[in-house]
Protein backbone atom coordinates (compact mmCIF):
# COMPACT_ATOMS: atom_id res chain seq x y z
CA UNK A 1 0.00 0.00 0.00
CA UNK A 2 2.80 2.36 0.97
CA UNK A 3 4.60 1.80 -2.31
CA UNK A 4 1.33 2.38 -4.20
CA UNK A 5 0.84 5.75 -2.49
CA UNK A 6 4.48 6.65 -3.13
CA UNK A 7 4.05 5.77 -6.83
CA UNK A 8 0.88 7.88 -7.02
CA UNK A 9 2.54 10.88 -5.38
CA UNK A 10 5.56 10.53 -7.68
CA UNK A 11 3.44 10.34 -10.84
CA UNK A 12 1.43 13.39 -9.75
CA UNK A 13 4.62 15.37 -9.11
CA UNK A 14 6.10 14.24 -12.42
CA UNK A 15 3.01 15.23 -14.41
CA UNK A 16 2.89 18.70 -12.90
CA UNK A 17 6.40 19.62 -14.04
CA UNK A 18 6.35 18.15 -17.56
CA UNK A 19 6.18 20.42 -20.60
CA UNK A 20 2.78 18.92 -21.45
CA UNK A 21 1.20 21.13 -18.84
CA UNK A 22 1.91 24.21 -20.97
CA UNK A 23 0.39 23.09 -24.26
CA UNK A 24 -3.00 24.75 -23.99
CA UNK A 25 -1.47 27.80 -22.27
CA UNK A 26 1.07 28.19 -25.10
CA UNK A 27 -1.64 27.68 -27.71
CA UNK A 28 -3.85 30.45 -26.31
CA UNK A 29 -0.97 32.87 -25.80
CA UNK A 30 0.83 32.29 -29.11
CA UNK A 31 -1.72 30.98 -31.64
CA UNK A 32 -5.26 31.84 -30.54
CA UNK A 33 -4.89 35.60 -30.98
CA UNK A 34 -5.23 35.16 -34.75
CA UNK A 35 -6.41 31.56 -35.24
CA UNK A 36 -8.93 31.95 -32.37
CA UNK A 37 -9.29 29.56 -29.43
CA UNK A 38 -11.55 27.36 -31.59
CA UNK A 39 -8.86 27.27 -34.30
CA UNK A 40 -11.37 28.34 -36.93
CA UNK A 41 -9.42 31.46 -38.02
CA UNK A 42 -11.12 34.37 -39.80
CA UNK A 43 -11.51 35.91 -43.24
CA UNK A 44 -7.79 36.70 -43.28
CA UNK A 45 -6.37 33.89 -41.08
CA UNK A 46 -6.38 30.22 -42.19
CA UNK A 47 -8.37 27.70 -40.15
CA UNK A 48 -6.29 25.14 -38.22
CA UNK A 49 -8.91 22.52 -39.05
CA UNK A 50 -7.40 22.54 -42.57
CA UNK A 51 -4.43 20.64 -41.08
CA UNK A 52 -6.49 17.45 -41.34
CA UNK A 53 -6.36 17.47 -45.16
CA UNK A 54 -2.58 18.14 -45.20
CA UNK A 55 -1.34 15.84 -42.45
CA UNK A 56 -1.01 12.71 -44.61
CA UNK A 57 1.00 14.52 -47.35
CA UNK A 58 4.73 13.89 -47.50
CA UNK A 59 5.85 17.50 -47.02
CA UNK A 60 3.37 18.35 -44.27
CA UNK A 61 5.57 17.47 -41.32
CA UNK A 62 8.23 20.06 -42.20
CA UNK A 63 5.63 22.54 -43.50
CA UNK A 64 3.81 22.75 -40.15
CA UNK A 65 7.02 23.85 -38.40
CA UNK A 66 8.37 26.14 -41.15
CA UNK A 67 5.26 28.36 -41.48
CA UNK A 68 6.34 31.75 -40.08
CA UNK A 69 3.91 31.82 -37.12
CA UNK A 70 5.28 28.53 -35.80
CA UNK A 71 8.97 29.01 -36.68
CA UNK A 72 9.07 32.50 -35.11
CA UNK A 73 6.96 31.66 -32.04
CA UNK A 74 8.69 32.97 -28.88
CA UNK A 75 8.97 29.47 -27.39
CA UNK A 76 11.83 27.06 -26.77
CA UNK A 77 12.03 24.16 -29.21
CA UNK A 78 11.02 21.78 -26.38
CA UNK A 79 7.83 23.70 -25.68
CA UNK A 80 7.18 24.24 -29.41
CA UNK A 81 7.50 20.50 -30.14
CA UNK A 82 5.08 19.65 -27.32
CA UNK A 83 2.69 22.38 -28.52
CA UNK A 84 2.72 21.14 -32.13
CA UNK A 85 2.08 17.53 -31.06
CA UNK A 86 -0.89 18.86 -29.10
CA UNK A 87 -2.12 21.03 -32.00
CA UNK A 88 -1.91 18.08 -34.43
CA UNK A 89 -3.87 15.83 -32.08
CA UNK A 90 -6.51 18.49 -31.54
CA UNK A 91 -7.06 19.62 -35.13
CA UNK A 92 -6.51 16.41 -37.08
CA UNK A 93 -8.38 14.20 -34.63
CA UNK A 94 -5.47 11.85 -33.84
CA UNK A 95 -2.04 12.11 -32.27
CA UNK A 96 0.90 12.07 -34.72
CA UNK A 97 2.33 8.56 -35.05
CA UNK A 98 5.82 10.03 -34.90
CA UNK A 99 5.92 12.86 -32.38
CA UNK A 100 7.92 16.02 -33.04
CA UNK A 101 11.09 16.21 -30.97
CA UNK A 102 12.85 19.37 -29.80
CA UNK A 103 15.87 18.54 -31.99
CA UNK A 104 13.77 18.14 -35.14
CA UNK A 105 11.83 21.35 -34.44
CA UNK A 106 14.98 23.37 -33.76
CA UNK A 107 16.41 22.30 -37.14
CA UNK A 108 13.23 22.95 -39.14
CA UNK A 109 12.48 26.36 -37.61
CA UNK A 110 15.86 27.67 -38.79
CA UNK A 111 14.45 28.01 -42.34
CA UNK A 112 10.99 29.60 -42.14
CA UNK A 113 9.05 29.99 -45.41
CA UNK A 114 9.24 33.37 -47.13
CA UNK A 115 6.05 32.52 -49.04
CA UNK A 116 3.96 30.09 -46.94
CA UNK A 117 1.08 30.07 -49.44
CA UNK A 118 3.33 28.86 -52.26
CA UNK A 119 4.84 26.27 -49.88
CA UNK A 120 1.34 25.08 -49.00
CA UNK A 121 0.48 24.59 -52.67
CA UNK A 122 3.57 22.37 -53.03
CA UNK A 123 2.48 20.25 -50.02
CA UNK A 124 -1.10 19.95 -51.35
CA UNK A 125 0.30 18.80 -54.73
CA UNK A 126 2.56 16.14 -53.15
CA UNK A 127 1.36 12.67 -52.18
CA UNK B 1 -18.22 24.95 46.92
CA UNK B 2 -21.22 26.29 48.76
CA UNK B 3 -19.98 29.83 48.06
CA UNK B 4 -19.95 29.12 44.35
CA UNK B 5 -23.45 27.62 44.61
CA UNK B 6 -24.61 30.66 46.47
CA UNK B 7 -23.10 33.08 43.95
CA UNK B 8 -24.58 31.23 40.98
CA UNK B 9 -28.00 31.06 42.66
CA UNK B 10 -27.85 34.79 43.27
CA UNK B 11 -26.97 35.57 39.67
CA UNK B 12 -29.72 33.28 38.36
CA UNK B 13 -32.40 34.72 40.64
CA UNK B 14 -31.34 38.29 39.82
CA UNK B 15 -31.46 37.71 36.06
CA UNK B 16 -34.81 35.90 36.36
CA UNK B 17 -36.23 38.95 38.16
CA UNK B 18 -34.86 41.50 35.61
CA UNK B 19 -34.97 39.76 32.23
CA UNK B 20 -37.91 38.32 30.32
CA UNK B 21 -37.43 34.79 29.04
CA UNK B 22 -37.31 35.98 25.43
CA UNK B 23 -35.11 39.02 25.88
CA UNK B 24 -32.21 37.20 24.12
CA UNK B 25 -34.27 37.25 20.89
CA UNK B 26 -34.45 41.04 21.07
CA UNK B 27 -30.70 41.27 21.69
CA UNK B 28 -29.86 38.85 18.89
CA UNK B 29 -32.07 40.88 16.54
CA UNK B 30 -30.31 44.09 17.52
CA UNK B 31 -26.90 42.53 16.88
CA UNK B 32 -27.97 41.22 13.43
CA UNK B 33 -29.51 44.50 12.28
CA UNK B 34 -26.67 46.52 13.80
CA UNK B 35 -23.90 44.53 12.10
CA UNK B 36 -25.75 44.74 8.76
CA UNK B 37 -25.98 48.52 9.13
CA UNK B 38 -22.26 49.09 9.78
CA UNK B 39 -21.30 49.28 6.06
CA UNK B 40 -24.00 51.95 5.57
CA UNK B 41 -22.23 54.32 7.94
CA UNK B 42 -20.46 57.22 6.20
CA UNK B 43 -17.18 56.27 7.86
CA UNK B 44 -17.12 52.86 6.14
CA UNK B 45 -17.98 54.34 2.74
CA UNK B 46 -15.25 56.96 3.02
CA UNK B 47 -12.69 54.22 3.73
CA UNK B 48 -13.70 52.34 0.55
CA UNK B 49 -13.34 55.42 -1.61
CA UNK B 50 -9.93 56.16 -0.19
CA UNK B 51 -8.72 52.70 -1.27
CA UNK B 52 -9.92 52.83 -4.87
CA UNK B 53 -7.66 55.31 -6.74
CA UNK B 54 -5.46 52.42 -7.81
CA UNK B 55 -8.44 51.00 -9.71
CA UNK B 56 -8.07 47.57 -8.18
CA UNK B 57 -9.75 47.85 -4.76
CA UNK B 58 -12.71 45.61 -4.06
CA UNK B 59 -13.26 42.13 -5.38
CA UNK B 60 -13.70 43.25 -9.00
CA UNK B 61 -11.75 46.50 -9.09
CA UNK B 62 -12.85 49.39 -11.27
CA UNK B 63 -12.81 48.44 -14.99
CA UNK B 64 -13.45 52.05 -16.00
CA UNK B 65 -9.96 53.03 -14.81
CA UNK B 66 -6.73 52.61 -16.75
CA UNK B 67 -5.05 51.27 -13.58
CA UNK B 68 -7.43 48.28 -13.44
CA UNK B 69 -5.33 45.09 -13.39
CA UNK B 70 -6.71 43.64 -16.64
CA UNK B 71 -5.51 46.69 -18.57
CA UNK B 72 -1.80 45.92 -17.97
CA UNK B 73 -0.93 45.67 -21.67
CA UNK B 74 -3.68 47.73 -23.28
CA UNK B 75 -3.11 50.52 -25.80
CA UNK B 76 -6.33 52.24 -26.76
CA UNK B 77 -9.63 53.71 -25.59
CA UNK B 78 -11.50 51.84 -22.85
CA UNK B 79 -14.87 50.64 -24.18
CA UNK B 80 -16.31 51.26 -20.68
CA UNK B 81 -16.12 54.99 -21.50
CA UNK B 82 -17.49 54.55 -25.03
CA UNK B 83 -20.93 53.02 -24.46
CA UNK B 84 -19.73 49.44 -23.95
CA UNK B 85 -17.94 47.72 -21.06
CA UNK B 86 -14.59 46.00 -20.46
CA UNK B 87 -16.14 42.80 -21.87
CA UNK B 88 -18.65 44.10 -24.46
CA UNK B 89 -18.44 46.37 -27.50
CA UNK B 90 -20.52 49.57 -27.79
CA UNK B 91 -23.70 49.23 -29.88
CA UNK B 92 -23.01 49.46 -33.61
CA UNK B 93 -19.46 48.11 -33.40
CA UNK B 94 -18.16 44.60 -34.09
CA UNK B 95 -15.67 42.75 -31.88
CA UNK B 96 -12.62 41.81 -33.93
CA UNK B 97 -11.97 38.05 -33.95
CA UNK B 98 -8.24 38.73 -34.35
CA UNK B 99 -6.74 39.96 -31.11
CA UNK B 100 -3.65 40.75 -29.09
CA UNK B 101 -3.22 38.33 -26.16
CA UNK B 102 -1.04 38.68 -23.08
CA UNK B 103 -1.04 37.99 -19.36
CA UNK B 104 -1.81 40.26 -16.39
CA UNK B 105 -1.51 39.55 -12.66
CA UNK B 106 -4.62 39.99 -10.55
CA UNK B 107 -3.39 41.63 -7.32
CA UNK B 108 -6.34 40.20 -5.40
CA UNK B 109 -5.37 36.52 -5.74
CA UNK B 110 -1.78 36.97 -7.04
CA UNK B 111 -2.49 34.76 -10.09
CA UNK B 112 -1.64 35.53 -13.73
CA UNK B 113 -4.50 35.48 -16.20
CA UNK B 114 -4.49 35.28 -20.00
CA UNK B 115 -6.14 38.47 -21.25
CA UNK B 116 -7.47 38.98 -24.78
CA UNK B 117 -7.63 42.63 -25.88
CA UNK B 118 -10.38 42.38 -28.49
CA UNK B 119 -10.81 45.66 -30.36
CA UNK B 120 -14.26 46.99 -31.21
CA UNK B 121 -14.46 48.07 -34.84
CA UNK B 122 -16.72 49.73 -37.36
CA UNK B 123 -17.42 53.15 -35.83
CA UNK B 124 -15.20 56.17 -35.61
CA UNK B 125 -12.46 56.36 -32.94
CA UNK B 126 -13.98 56.76 -29.46
CA UNK B 127 -11.44 59.26 -28.08
CA UNK B 128 -12.37 58.86 -24.39
CA UNK B 129 -10.33 57.20 -21.60
CA UNK B 130 -7.07 56.65 -23.50
CA UNK B 131 -5.10 53.95 -21.69
CA UNK B 132 -1.58 53.16 -22.85
CA UNK B 133 0.25 50.78 -20.49
CA UNK B 134 1.94 48.32 -22.86
CA UNK B 135 3.46 45.98 -20.22
CA UNK B 136 5.00 43.03 -22.08
CA UNK B 137 4.59 44.63 -25.49
CA UNK B 138 7.29 43.89 -28.09
CA UNK B 139 8.52 45.89 -31.09
CA UNK B 140 6.70 45.69 -34.41
CA UNK B 141 8.90 42.87 -35.76
CA UNK B 142 7.23 40.68 -33.10
CA UNK B 143 3.89 41.62 -34.58
CA UNK B 144 1.86 39.14 -32.50
CA UNK B 145 3.02 40.93 -29.32
CA UNK B 146 2.76 44.45 -30.71
CA UNK B 147 -0.34 46.49 -30.04
CA UNK B 148 0.37 49.47 -32.30
CA UNK B 149 -0.93 47.56 -35.30
CA UNK B 150 -4.64 47.72 -36.04
CA UNK B 151 -6.19 44.54 -34.63
CA UNK B 152 -9.43 45.42 -36.47
CA UNK B 153 -7.85 43.68 -39.49
CA UNK B 154 -10.06 40.63 -38.91
CA UNK B 155 -13.33 42.55 -38.65
CA UNK B 156 -15.70 43.56 -41.48
CA UNK B 157 -14.81 47.24 -41.12
CA UNK B 158 -11.27 48.14 -40.11
CA UNK B 159 -12.06 51.41 -38.31
CA UNK B 160 -10.84 51.16 -34.70
CA UNK B 161 -13.24 52.40 -32.02
CA UNK B 162 -12.16 51.09 -28.56
CA UNK B 163 -10.67 48.09 -26.72
CA UNK B 164 -12.03 45.44 -24.33
CA UNK B 165 -10.08 43.20 -21.92
CA UNK B 166 -11.47 39.66 -21.71
CA UNK B 167 -10.17 37.00 -19.31
CA UNK B 168 -9.55 33.81 -21.33
CA UNK B 169 -8.33 31.61 -18.47
CA UNK B 170 -5.77 31.31 -15.68
CA UNK B 171 -2.21 31.41 -17.07
CA UNK B 172 0.37 28.73 -16.21
CA UNK B 173 3.05 31.41 -16.01
CA UNK B 174 3.42 35.11 -16.82
CA UNK B 175 4.26 35.69 -20.47
CA UNK B 176 8.01 35.35 -21.03
CA UNK B 177 8.45 38.96 -22.18
CA UNK B 178 7.54 40.28 -18.73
Amino acid sequence: MKSLIAALVFSLAASSVSADAFEEHDFILNCAGCHQVSGSGSATVPSLHNMAELVSKSGARAYFIRVPGVAHAPLSSERLAALMNWVLRRFTGKAPTLRYTAKEVSELRKSPFLDPFAARAVVVGSD
Amino acid sequence: MSRLDGWFEGVTRESARRLSRRSWIARLGAVLVGSAAVPLLPVARAAERAASPDGIAGPEGDPSRCEYWRHCAIDGFLCTCCGGSHTACPPGTEMSPVTWIGTCRNPKDGKDYIISYNDCCGKTICGRCLCNRNEGERPLYHWYRNNDINWCGGAKLQTYSCSTALVVKVAKEPQPEK
